[in-house]
């Protein structure tokens, strides 16, 4: 077990120093999502002018929804993943994992967490910075039950990130190209995942269909909790219910999916 | 005679990704719909805030929406003829293929821009000139031919201005050479166009207003429409894209100058 541990500890350790390299890119993405933070605040400031609430909650509560997804996608969100895993299987260096005692969900997983350990960290300065400017209105609910139902909801969400990124990438056992899947997926997941505005924000029969669906646990549903805009513990509880049956779900999609695949892979190159 | 050089050379390339796309049809069927839901889930955003009020700095909701079609139109423009040449620019600079377009007889700058077209997004900008036509529709507007002729003309100049800055973006690769990625910059900064300048106070209008010309883009083309002829917004933008243009071509120069090649 501890000798398996290690195994993925290790790979965890070479996440680290790779992504280190990417340090710069990093923090220049996260620069750049100052800017969309920007954009949000003038649009919602806009049209929140004339008006103390929309959807039941202040500016200041919007504006907080925001900052809080910014840091989240830095923390749990699939970058590049996808194309990562795509990029090993078509130029056959996933051979090489076939070959070792090592599995490569795991692999790939602890090489997500190395990626989301520095970018996360890095995307602390920009939303230092947007604090700075939004202290004024930003301001998290007390109650602790959001912490202790939000951070296992966080973790199974960063699960749910990385699953349907390696799903996506293990596609290239099929297609050549699958760079128009992953963008069409980051466009449902951006309306859907809450990127755009807060899913309560919508119609209410809408916002009951997109509470069954995954995108609504990727992000948006560790945020609602952290942000108060899911308002009970027992609706908390249930959503976690929903988000775990889709941890089982996705992992379930993403086994099939490579057994499956090994079977067409004729490992060229390496 | 140079002119007409550059465009059978255009018209060459236009046919060979005409061609290209018809050979991956599956791959262009998935472009179209990527492009059609990513316009789709910006107008539902604009009818999510509309949804819970009337009016975002003095717009109402269906000038909004004009003014999103018209951002719209210039990004799919821009999507159709310059994103994957620009796009692999930065690429090719980092691999040495970059070579290959320096030894073609032609201005190097035209050859990278050029090179593709990618009809999904040229598809999708007829959907962005639907909304632009609905939402005028919507509003009772009757444009005269003179004034569809400017908001074209200004469309136009825009478009020089989405350009330039690609370039300008993509050409910092010939001096940070770990720039992948940094072509995304260029939709942070156009996610400015969606705003109406109103909407933009104190530190953000000079910066975003002024300084960088994502909101004059979008702004003055979808006024022309919506409020008339104003010869001095039309004058900004005419300067602002001289601007942006000769230093997109100036940084693109320089660049040019430190480019070494790569590899073997």
């Amino acid at each position: 077990m501890i000798a398996t541990l290690n195994k993925y500890w290790q790979s965890f350790l070479v996440g680290i120093q790779s992504n280190i390299v990417y340090r710069w890119n990093f923090f220049l993405r996260g620069l750049f999502s100052l800017t969309h933070l920007i954009v949000v605040v003038a649009l919602w400031s806009a049209a929140y002018h004339g008006h103390p609430t929309i959807g039941g909650f202040s500016l200041g509560a919007t504006l907080t929804y925001f900052v809080v997804m910014l840091g989240l996608q830095y923390f749990i969100g699939a970058f590049n993943e996808d194309y990562q895993i795509s990029e090993e299987i078509r130029n056959g260096l996933i051979n090489q994992f076939l070959l070792k005692p090592i599995n490569y969900f795991a692999y790939r997983f602890s090489i997500f967490i190395s990626a989301r350990t520095v970018s996360g960290l890095l995307i602390l300065i920009p939303v230092g910075v947007a604090y700075a400017f939004l202290h004024h209105d930003i301001s998290l609910p007390p109650e602790s039950w959001r912490l202790w139902i939000g951070l296992p909801a966080l973790l199974m969400s960063a699960l749910i990130q990385f699953t349907i990124a390696y799903c996506f990438g293990l596609l290239s056992f099929w297609f050549l190209e699958i760079q128009s899947f992953i963008i069409l997926s980051y466009a449902i997941e951006t309306l859907l995942g809450g990127q755009m505005f807060p899913l309560d924000l919508m119609p209410a029969n809408l916002y009951r269909i997109s509470e069954y669906l995954p995108y609504f646990y990727q992000m948006y549903f560790p945020a609602a909790i952290f942000t108060g805009r899911i308002a009970t513990p027992a609706q908390a509880l249930s959503g976690l219910a929903i988000q775990a049956c889709w941890v089982v779900a996705l992992l379930a999609i993403a086994a099939l999916l490579w057994r499956r695949g090994l079977r067409r892979h004729t490992a060229v190159g390496g | 005679m140079k002119l007409a050089h550059y465009a059978r050379v255009w018209l060459a390339s236009a046919r060979y990704s005409i061609i290209r796309t018809m050979m991956f049809r599956f791959d262009f069927l998935m472009w179209t719909l990527v492009e059609f839901f990513w316009m789709s889930v910006n107008i539902l955003l604009i009818g999510i805030i509309y949804a819970h009020t009337s009016s975002i700095a003095g717009w109402s909701k269906y000038e909004m929406l004009l003014l999103v079609g018209t951002a719209m139109i210039l990004q799919r423009l821009v999507m159709g003829l310059f994103w994957s040449n620009l796009f692999e620019l930065g690429r090719n600079i980092r691999s040495g293929q970059f070579d290959f377009f320096l030894c073609q007889p032609g201005n190097p700058i035209f050859m990278v821009s050029t090179r593709k077209l990618d009809p999904d997004g040229l598809l999708n900008s007829i959907v962005a000139i639907a909304v632009v036509v609905y939402s005028a529709h919507r509003l009772g507007l009757h444009p005269t031919i003179l004034n569809i002729a400017l908001y074209v003309l200004l469309l136009f100049i825009s478009l020089i201005i989405h350009y330039s800055a690609l370039l300008l973006i993509v050409s910092t690769t010939f001096w940070i050479i770990g720039t992948e990625g940094i072509e995304g910059g260029y939709f942070n900064i156009f996610e400015f166009s969606r705003l109406p300048r109103e909407a933009l106070r104190g530190a953000a209008s000079l910066i975003f207003v002024y300084g960088l010309p994502a909101v004059v883009a979008s702004n003055v083309p979808a006024s022309v429409l919506i409020h008339g002829f104003e010869p001095m917004n039309m004058l900004w933008l005419a300067g602002l894209a001289v601007v942006w243009f000769w230093l997109a071509v100036w940084c693109f120069r320089r660049g040019l100058r430190r480019y070494s090649s790569a590899s073997s």
